[in-house]
C-alpha cells in the first residue's frame, strides 16, 4: 500500500506528531483523575460492603471490564446522546474529547477500584487494630496509617494501569479525536507513507510508556522506602536509584534526539 | 481503677467469655494466665473494644460503658483511656520509631509536634532505643520492634497499658530486654493488665494473678499464693504442665 518506503519520512514525522502529545496525554491525565475519583467512590462501598451499592459497584465493575474499550467509546458516544435526548438534555454539541475522557475515566475507575481494593485488603489488621486502640478514629486510621500503606501496594498496578491506558488513548481516533494516533493516520494517508508514519508513532509510545513506567517505579521506591531492612540495603537501594535516574535522563534525550532530527 | 462487670462474649454459638468480673486497683499488675483458648487474650481485647463484648459493663477511671448499647461515640472515648501492646508488635510500617510514637501525642492527644517530638524522644530513651529514632520499623530486630510499641503505649499516659503476650513472638534471647523494661515501667507505677506465658515474670512483677480457662476465671490471688498453694483443681494441673521450666537456673 502507499508509496515506496522511505526511512527519512520517519523523522520528519517525530514533529508532527509529537504536536499532538499534548493531546493524548490530556486524556490520559483527565481520565486518570476521573479514574481515581471513581475508582474510589467504587471501591468503597465494596470494602465496607454496604448492601446495595456494593452490589451496584460490582456491575458496574463487570462491565466495564467484561466490554472492549472500542465498544465502551462507540456507546458513549453514540448511545449517550440518544439516551439523554429523551429526557430533554441535548449534549450532542459537547466537544468529543469530553466523550473520549469520560469513557476513559469510567473504563480505568473500573480497574481503579479494584486495585484500591485489594491494596486496601491487603494492609495487615493489626495495623488499623494498633489505630484504633490508641484511640483514633475510623476515618483518622484509614487517611493516616491504611492509605499511606495501601497505596504504595498499589503503585505496581497502577503503573501497569497507567501505560494500558496511554496505548489504549490511541483507541481516540475512531471517534475522530486529533491525538497522535489520529495524526499519523492522517499523515499516513496525505502522503501514503503509512509505515514510516506507524514507526514514527510506536517510537514516541515506546519513550513516552518508558518515561512514565521510570517515574512511576521512583514513586514506588519512594514509598516504600520503609521496607529496607538494613542500612547496607539503603545504600544499595540509593544507588540503584541514582543508577535508574541515570538510566531515565538517557531514555528522555534519546527521545528528545529524535524530535529534534 | 478498671472495673470489669459480667463480660460475655461469644463468637456465633461459641461463648468465649462467661460473665467475667474483674478489678484492677491503679498501680497495679495484673497477669492473666491460661491455657490457649481460655479466652484470656479475647478479654483483654475487650478492654479497649477491639472486640466487641455481648454483654457487661467496663469502667476505666471514671469513665463507664454498658456494652449493649455502646455508640461509636463511647467507644471511642472509652479506647482513649487505654493502650495496648501486642504480640506482633504492629508499629505502623510507613513510619519511623519516633513517628509511632509521635502519632497518638500528635493525632489523638493533639499535641503541639515540637512537645510531641521532646516527649517520646524522652520515652524512647527510656526503652533503650535513643540511637534509632530514625528507624523504621524492617530495620529493628523484634525486641527492638517491642520496646518501641511499649514507648509508643506510654507516651498516650493512658490509665492502663494491655499486654497482650508481648514477648511470645520474639526470639528467646530477646525476650529479656523486652520483660526488663516491662520491670521498669511496672515499677514506676503504671497499671497494666498482661497477658503472658512467662512464669517467672508473672511471679516476680505481678501483684494479682488470674487464671483462666473455658471462658470463666478459675482462680485469681497473689502471685505466691496462687502458685504456691493453687486451691482449684483446674489450676494444679496448668502449673504443673509449665512450673519444670521454672525449675531451670541459668
Amino acid at each position: 500500500m502507499g508509496a515506496p518506503f522511505d526511512y527519512t519520512y520517519i523523522f520528519s514525522y517525530f514533529p508532527k506528531l509529537l504536536s499532538t502529545l499534548g493531546i493524548t496525554l490530556l486524556i490520559v491525565a483527565g481520565s486518570l483523575l476521573v479514574g481515581i475519583i471513581i475508582g474510589f467512590l467504587i471501591a468503597l462501598p465494596r470494602l465496607y460492603r454496604i448492601p446495595v451499592l456494593n452490589t451496584l459497584a460490582r456491575v458496574y465493575v463487570s462491565f466495564f471490564r467484561g466490554t472492549p474499550i472500542l465498544i465502551q467509546l462507540f456507546l458513549f458516544y453514540y448511545g449517550l446522546p440518544e439516551i439523554l435526548k429523551l429526557v430533554h438534555i441535548d449534549i450532542s454539541k459537547a466537544p468529543v474529547l469530553v466523550f473520549v475522557i469520560l469513557t476513559y475515566g469510567l473504563h480505568t475507575g473500573a480497574f481503579m477500584s479494584e486495585t484500591i481494593r485489594a491494596s486496601v485488603t491487603a494492609v495487615d489488621r493489626g495495623q488499623v487494630e494498633a489505630a484504633y486502640a490508641m484511640g483514633m478514629k475510623g476515618h483518622q486510621a484509614f487517611t493516616r496509617i491504611v492509605l499511606p500503606q495501601a497505596l504504595a501496594i498499589a503503585v505496581p498496578v497502577f503503573s501497569n494501569l497507567v501505560i494500558a491506558l496511554l496505548k489504549d488513548t490511541s483507541l481516540a481516533f475512531t471517534l475522530g479525536v486529533m491525538e497522535m494516533t489520529g495524526k499519523a493516520e492522517t499523515l499516513g494517508a496525505l502522503t501514503q507513507h503509512f509505515v514510516e508514519a506507524y514507526i514514527s508513532l510506536a517510537l514516541i509510545y515506546l519513550v513516552v510508556s518508558f518515561t512514565l513506567e521510570k517515574l512511576l517505579l521512583m514513586a514506588e521506591r519512594r514509598l516504600l522506602r520503609h521496607e529496607q531492612p538494613d542500612s547496607t540495603g539503603n545504600r544499595r537501594f540509593r544507588l540503584q536509584r541514582k543508577r535508574g535516574y541515570r538510566r531515565l535522563v538517557a531514555g528522555i534525550e534519546s527521545g528528545k534526539g529524535g524530535a529534534e532530527a | 481503677m478498671i472495673k470489669l462487670t459480667h463480660i460475655s462474649k461469644s463468637f456465633g454459638r461459641h461463648q468465649v467469655l462467661k460473665q467475667i468480673d474483674l478489678t484492677v486497683e491503679k498501680g497495679e499488675v495484673v497477669v492473666i494466665l491460661g491455657p490457649s483458648g481460655s479466652g484470656k487474650t479475647t478479654l483483654l481485647r475487650c478492654v479497649n473494644y477491639l472486640e466487641k463484648p455481648s454483654d457487661g459493663e467496663i469502667a476505666i477511671g471514671d469513665y463507664r460503658l454498658s456494652c449493649k448499647h455502646a455508640s461509636k461515640k463511647d467507644i471511642h472515648q472509652l479506647r482513649q483511656k487505654s493502650a495496648m501492646v501486642f504480640q506482633q508488635y504492629n508499629l505502623f510500617k510507613h513510619k519511623t520509631a519516633l513517628e509511632n510514637v509521635m502519632e497518638g501525642l500528635v493525632v489523638v492527644k493533639k499535641l503541639p509536634k515540637e512537645e510531641a517530638k521532646t516527649r517520646s524522644i524522652a520515652l524512647l530513651e527510656k526503652v533503650g532505643l535513643g540511637s534509632k529514632l530514625d528507624a523504621y520499623p524492617s530495620q529493628l530486630s523484634g525486641g527492638q520492634q517491642q520496646r518501641v510499641g511499649i514507648a509508643r503505649a506510654l507516651a498516650l499516659e493512658p490509665e492502663v497499658i494491655l499486654f497482650d503476650e508481648p514477648t511470645s513472638a520474639l526470639d528467646p534471647e530477646l525476650v529479656g530486654e523486652v520483660l526488663a523494661v516491662i520491670r521498669k515501667i511496672a515499677k514506676e507505677g503504671i497499671t497494666m493488665i498482661v497477658v503472658t506465658h512467662e512464669m517467672g515474670f508473672a511471679r516476680d512483677v505481678a501483684n494479682h494473678v488470674v487464671f483462666m480457662d473455658g471462658g470463666v476465671i478459675v482462680e485469681e490471688g497473689p502471685p505466691a499464693e496462687l502458685f504456691n498453694h493453687p486451691k482449684e483443681e483446674r489450676t494444679k494441673q496448668f502449673l504443673k504442665r509449665i512450673t519444670p521450666e521454672l525449675n531451670y537456673s541459668i
